[in-house]
Parts: C-alpha cells; sequence; structure tokens
C-alpha cells in the first residue's frame, strides 16, 4: 500500500518520524542513487558506501526539500550527485585509492572480450566502446560528469539540471556536448588504434 | 533565403536533437533539414550509436542481501539521529507558516491591514483592561470606549 504513496507523502511521513516510510524511499531510490553514484566514482564499493552517505544526508536535509522549486527526484539527484562529485574530487587526492577496481575489471572485460569473439562483430566494439566510455568520463571535468550522468542515465531534461545546478541552460548544453564530445573523440582514437 | 536553407546543422544542434531537447518547432526544422542532407543524416547517425553506446554502460549490480544489511544500518542511524530531523523539521515549519503569511498578505493586502488594525485594536483593549490604565491616564478611556465599540 505505502508502494504507490506519492513522494510528498512519503516525506511528510518521515518527517514525523515514520520509520517504515523512510525503509520505503530507500526501496525506491537506492537503486538510481547507487547508478548515480557508481558512474561517477567507479568503484562498487565506495559507491555503495557513498550511497550509505547520500541517505544518511538525505534525512538529516529533507526537510530543506521545497517542493514548489523542485521535484523530489529532481532534488534527490542533485544532491547524490553532488556528494558523489565530492568524493571523487576526495578519492582523486588519495593516489592509493585511485582507480582500486581498474586492474581485475581490465581482466574482466578481456575475459568477456574473449567469450564475445564468437558474437557479432558491434556486440565487440560495443563492450570496447563502453570501457573507453567509462574512462573517459571519469575524466570529465566535474559540471561535464555530472551533466552526463544526469542526462544520459536518468532521464533529466537539461532544463531541470540547469534550474538545480543555478545555471543557464546554455551552459548545461555546452558541458554536455564537450562531455560527450570528449566520449566520441576517445572513441574514435580507440578505434583507431586497432 | 537559399543559404539560410542549405545551412548545415551544427553537430552540438544535432546532438540536441537526437536526445530530444530542443523545441517542437525547431526539431520538425531538423528534421525536414535532415531529409535532404546526407551529411548531417551521417552525423545524427554518429550521435545515435553514441548516445546508445553510452547508456549501454553497466552498473555493477549488489546482491539483495547487501542492500538488506546497508538498510538495517541506516535505520539503525535514522532510530538513533532524530535530534537533526525534528530540530529542522520545526524551523522549517515555523519558517514556512511565516512565508505563507507573507504571500497572504502581498496577494491582498487591503483585508491585512484590516486584520493588523484589529489584532492592534484589541491588543490595546486587553492591555488597558488588565492594568487598569485607563485609570492612570483617564482622557483616553473615552478612546478605549469607542474602541471597544468598535470591536
Amino acid at each position: 500500500m505505502t508502494n504507490t504513496l506519492p513522494d510528498e507523502e512519503l516525506v511528510e511521513k518521515i518527517l514525523r518520524r515514520d520509520e517504515s516510510a523512510f525503509s520505503e524511499l530507500y526501496d525506491r531510490y537506492r537503486r538510481p542513487i547507487y547508478s548515480i553514484a557508481y558512474r561517477i566514482i567507479q568503484n562498487s564499493q565506495d559507491a555503495q558506501d557513498v550511497t550509505q552517505e547520500i541517505f544518511i544526508k538525505i534525512f538529516r536535509s529533507l526537510s530543506a526539500w521545497d517542493p514548489e522549486k523542485a521535484k523530489f527526484s529532481t532534488w534527490l539527484f542533485r544532491l547524490a550527485a553532488n556528494h558523489a562529485i565530492d568524493c571523487w574530487r576526495a578519492n582523486r587526492r588519495r593516489p592509493e585509492s585511485q582507480f582500486p577496481e581498474e586492474s581485475t575489471e581490465r581482466v574482466d572485460w578481456r575475459a568477456r572480450i574473449g567469450d564475445a569473439i564468437r558474437s557479432p562483430y558491434r556486440d565487440v566494439e560495443r563492450k570496447e566502446n563502453v570501457e573507453t566510455i567509462r574512462q573517459c568520463a571519469d575524466s570529465l571535468p566535474e559540471l561535464q560528469k555530472k551533466v552526463f550522468v544526469l542526462r544520459f542515465f536518468h532521464d533529466l531534461k537539461l532544463e531541470e539540471i540547469a534550474e538545480m545546478e543555478g545555471c543557464s541552460l546554455g551552459t548545461v548544453k555546452t558541458s554536455l556536448f564537450r562531455g560527450t564530445q570528449a566520449v566520441r573523440r576517445a572513441i574514435r582514437r580507440s578505434q583507431g588504434m586497432k | 533565403m537559399r543559404s539560410k536553407e542549405i545551412r548545415h546543422y551544427t553537430e552540438e544542434e544535432l546532438l540536441m536533437h537526437v536526445l530530444h531537447e530542443e523545441s517542437p518547432e525547431y526539431g520538425e526544422a531538423i528534421e525536414t533539414h535532415l531529409e535532404k542532407c546526407g551529411e548531417c543524416q551521417a552525423v545524427r547517425q554518429e550521435y545515435l550509436h553514441l548516445v546508445k553506446d553510452i547508456q549501454g554502460w553497466p552498473v555493477e549490480d549488489l546482491a539483495e542481501g547487501s542492500w538488506l544489511v546497508r538498510k538495517n544500518q541506516l535505520l539503525e542511524q535514522f532510530r538513533s539521529d532524530p535530534g537533526a530531523l525534528r530540530r529542522k523539521g520545526l524551523s522549517h515549519s515555523i519558517l514556512k507558516g511565516f512565508h505563507a503569511v507573507w504571500d497572504y498578505a502581498l496577494e491582498n493586502p487591503l483585508p491585512t491591514m484590516g486584520y493588523i488594525a484589529v489584532a492592534i485594536a484589541f491588543a490595546v483593549e486587553r492591555t488597558v483592561s488588565v492594568f487598569r490604565l485607563d485609570r492612570i491616564l483617564p482622557a483616553t478611556s473615552e478612546v478605549f470606549e469607542l474602541i471597544r465599540q468598535m470591536l
């Protein structure tokens, strides 16, 4: 019954300290939030920790959400993206934790590519492209990275992103275009090297 | 006129078109152009593939058990950290109430001024009655009698 509650009512209940409502909110949003964290941090373990921290932040700042200013999901994704970017930035300053999963993932991808030799060529190419995209997304500047993740994977419209970032639509469009261009160039380079 | 017709769209415009991020009218204009322009069509096609590849980036999923453990930890924290929510909730409610009153006052200035006048008159009348100020300042008693009649 609770799972049909609109976000606004769920938030009201959480503000009245309803634990089951918070549990419901967690079930509803854990995957999209983890997915934002994962695509920004690119490490499953860290993304899980960050997801946890984001939920703590959510219940501590829930009363700051203004339904007249933004949809709940938009407010939530903004909070998640900002926190994930902060953690990503902090991780980059610690050399030992930079790309901790890279080596295992590479082995994994080689194995998968090996399996895919029998598959159509486009399949292998797509998998290689995904790896290039992953590496390239990690090197994007903060705003480009945020816009890239929120637009391509969470279907937020650019207008919504502009509103939540407090910048112009033009800036957001340019950020997305530059990020996409960087990925496109990286893919072209990787294909040219083959 | 002709040069406008053969203007190629920029790659940014074509990417926005692929993502349906332009106005419907602008989108139609691009579609019309694409029907005639192979060059722009090729760029659009490339962006379509690129967007598909980008959106094909998988997320390493977690086992249900792992979510459950983390959820329980979080609920534990939710139970043991009531202060932040309650404090912020109260101040937020007060602030919200103030904003609502302020918005009403801006939208309905005349009734608001009436309410304020009544509130002030009532407060003055109560102050005078409680502290018996009419005995100290006898001349005011007539004024307050008038106010009383108005109320």
